[in-house]
């Protein structure tokens, strides 16, 4: 099979659907004839025309407000915050309009927006372009929350986000951008709320490691070290965190009694005390140690690039983890 | 239509004010902005006025000038001219009103203290869930186990490793009946791909496992075999079958029924109950026959045993098996034997122990019929063959209770059974 990167693919989605549906248009800063500060939008300015790529000035709170009324009159808005710290500006009309006018309407009105940036800890971009927000935003009833890790699953999550009716936070995180992988030039969708085993585990299998975003690849590192000393480990990315699959991830705790999350971000409240807390809730009689988490420093995000890299997991302290939880 | 005149809440915190008085009287006509009542919110006495324009009616219970209301409560209401006001229709008046105990029940819902388990003890070893729940499937005394978790919490591999050490230690001991665990066991939360399958306990297995398990740890059975020479028997009931006018063809438990209410008439010991701290023996002989069935093991009563002829006893048994097999016995008909008969000789079983069914003193369980090179002494020799003949032998297994009656007693019981066997004219004509 071909390999794309994971923007490639997720561009790849994006042009195909625009060719299809005719309400699809991109809204933000610098990706029109640009092609986007991350070339989300490469190439699409020139097929589509201005109408359709629509650069803006630096207002996220007006442009969101916009795009909300566009979906609620029948377009398909995308809107595409480059870093998706911006997206901060508008979080009033976010949680205030985007996530509840479906509620407040009973139904009669759609909310067909997407709302794309990058995400993550990487590359120096410091505390005002580094967060996840992913949990945030998890929290809010309305919106999916998509963190696609592989091209394959940016390609496909990205389909099904065009093609809903719910607002769509599609979080790509800057070090997955490059990332090549295998990408069907076919068309498929991949549906929200279902995990992917992203490695499974033998008969024997002693641990669960849920990781997310760019921590799916570092514990995929990491675990490749541990199997040279004979430790296998299951690893589950559930893909979306709202809907989150925890029946997935409980049906591999059942089988291997110990549960670790990994998450870039902070911890606090966060998608991996959210797993614990229903792990023990649902799952308490399969739990044979505490449930674990690794999670990047409560803190801002350095710009000191040796700062930056001791704040957050790497495959290095995840085998540790992993090492310890099964030390428990 | 009545449109209700409450108490309006004048700030976010308010939840209460105090009802200064009216500035309208019970029957006054109002427009949209007339002045209506006085109330004193949180800070300030307002003048509240009217959104709605009618006859303004005071129920006689709205609240008195200068007393505290809360919000929402119900202070009057405005009617088109001419309309009865709902008080005057009674029935309606108090419902809507928003009493102080319907806020304080939902509060109370709210934040009913959850009650805190204990402490854990200390003193007890620390165990993981897993390890907990596989100790449970296993049967394995977590108690005695040393935990190798990091604080010497006791996790899965430990449990595992002490049912794999216990079960080495079994395969050169005598394995213990094992203990029927009746009690049923959690349902687990989360088992998609569990290796077990589970099913709730059925009635009668309950009854069995209770029955069985009772038969050996309360009990204090004994199982006595002898091996009998069941030639005639064999000979008799082919006659029997060979006999136009038989009205049934007795079975080899309908015979032995038979045999043993005989041998009970001399041993009526083996007859016998407990009863609190009495020994009961009844004079009626009551045969419980053991029949295995789809629901389980189930033991339909043949009555009166003693005082019923062989073909009697045929008939009744054949019926009462056939409609315990069909599921439709009668709880009657499983009740009040005295004395049980189990066989598996048709399956080839030469000899087992059965379990007592409490509160019988015993059970006699027949094995197969098969023939066997006999050997025959000549008399007064101690090894000099007489002859050397097939015979049709069939190993009988007694448990009884020896808490009820001694081993003497059982095994004269068993010779005379033994006796009546292979000679079964003693008790045709008895």
């Amino acid at each position: 099979m071909r390999e794309l990167t994971y923007t490639a693919a997720a561009r790849e989605a994006l042009a195909e659907q625009m060719a299809i549906d005719p309400t699809i248009f991109v809204v933000g800063e610098g990706i029109g004839p640009r092609g986007g500060n991350f070339m989300t939008t490469l190439g699409l300015h020139e097929k589509y025309g201005s109408m359709r790529l629509r650069d803006t000035p630096i207002a996220e709170r007006g442009f969101i407000g916009l795009c909300t009324g566009a979906a609620m009159t029948g377009s398909r808005p995308v809107v595409d915050f480059m870093f998706l710290d911006f997206i901060l500006d508008a979080m009033g009309e976010l949680i205030n309009q985007v996530a509840k006018i479906q509620y407040m309407s009973d139904g009669r009105l759609k909310m067909p927006i997407v709302l794309r940036g990058s995400i993550g800890v990487g590359g120096s971009a410091a505390t005002h372009h580094s967060g996840n927000y992913y949990s945030i935003f998890a929290h809010i009833p309305g919106f999916k929350v998509v963190i696609p890790s592989t091209p394959y699953d940016a390609k496909g999550l990205f389909k099904t986000a065009l093609r809903g009716n719910d607002p769509v936070m599609f979080l790509e995180h800057k070090l997955l951008l490059n990332m090549k992988g295998p990408v069907p030039e076919e068309d498929y969708e991949i549906p929200f709320g279902q995990a992917r085993i992203a490695r499974a585990g033998s008969k024997g299998c002693r641990a669960t490691v849920v990781a997310l975003a760019s921590m799916v690849r570092k514990t995929l590192d990491a675990c490749d070290v541990l199997l040279k000393d004979g430790i296998d480990i299951e690893v589950i990315d559930p893909r979306t965190v709202s809907p989150l699959d925890t029946d997935t991830i409980l049906e591999s705790l059942h089988r291997t009694g110990r549960l670790l999350i990994v998450d870039e971000t902070f911890a606090p409240c966060g998608i991996g005390a959210e797993i614990a807390a229903q792990a023990v809730d649902r799952a308490l009689d399969d739990l044979d140690a505490p449930v674990k988490r690794l999670n990047g420093a409560f803190a801002p995000t350095p710009y000191s690039p040796p700062l930056e890299a001791a704040m957050i997991p790497n495959a290095a302290t995840i085998e540790a983890a992993i090492r310890d939880l099964l030390a428990e | 239509m009545a449109i209700e005149i409450l108490v309006p809440r004048l700030g976010w915190t308010m939840e209460e004010g105090v009802f200064i008085r009216w500035l309208k009287q019970d029957g006054d006509p109002v427009v949209q902005g007339d002045l209506l009542f006085e109330l004193e919110g949180d800070k300030a006495m307002t003048e509240v006025e009217s959104m709605d324009a009618g006859v303004l009616r005071i129920p006689p219970d709205s609240p008195e000038p200068g007393t505290t209301v809360l919000v929402g409560a119900l202070l009057a209401y405005i009617v088109a001219p001419g309309e009865a006001a709902p008080f005057e229709q009674k029935a309606l008046a108090a419902s809507k009103s928003f009493s102080r105990e319907s806020v304080a029940s939902v509060e109370s819902v709210v934040t009913a203290p959850v009650t805190q388990p204990a402490a854990p003890s200390t003193s007890t070893p620390t165990i993981s869930p897993r390890a907990r729940r596989v100790a449970d499937e296993l049967s394995v005394d977590w108690t005695k186990i040393k935990g190798s978790g990091r604080t010497g919490r006791i996790v899965e591999a430990d449990v595992r490793a002490a049912a794999e050490a216990i079960a080495a230690a079994n395969v050169k001991q005598p394995i213990p009946e094992p203990v029927v665990q009746i009690a049923p066991q959690p349902a687990l939360v989360s088992t998609p791909q569990s290796a077990a399958t589970r099913a709730p306990l059925s009635a009668t297995r309950r009854v069995i496992a209770e029955r069985m398990s009772a038969g050996v740890h309360i009990a204090a059975p004994v199982t006595l075999n002898s091996e009998v020479d069941a030639t005639e028997l064999v000979r008799l009931r082919e006659q029997l079958k060979n006999d136009k006018r038989s009205t049934a063809i007795p079975s080899y438990t309908d015979l032995l029924a038979k045999i043993v209410a005989c041998a009970m008439s001399d041993h009526p010991a083996l007859n016998a109950r407990f009863e609190g701290n009495e020994i009961v023996t009844e004079r009626a002989i009551h045969i419980g026959i053991a029949v295995d069935t789809e629901r389980g093991l189930l033991v339909p009563v043949v009555r009166d045993a003693g005082t019923k002829t062989l073909l009697q006893i045929a008939g009744e048994s054949a019926g009462l098996i056939t409609r315990t097999r069909e599921g439709k016995v009668g709880a009657d008909d499983l009740r009040g034997s005295t004395f049980t008969i189990t066989n598996l000789g048709m399956y080839d079983i030469d000899a087992f122990t059965p379990i007592i069914n409490l509160p019988e003193c015993a059970v006699l369980g027949m094995g197969r019929i098969t023939p066997k090179q006999v050997v025959t002494l000549k008399p007064g020799t101690i090894d000099e063959v007489e002859r050397v003949a097939v015979r049709r032998m069939m190993t009988l297994s007694l448990t009884f209770d020896h808490r009820l009656v001694d081993g003497g007693p059982a095994a004269r019981f068993l010779q005379r059974v033994k006796q009546l066997v292979e000679q079964p004219y003693l008790w045709l004509v008895s």
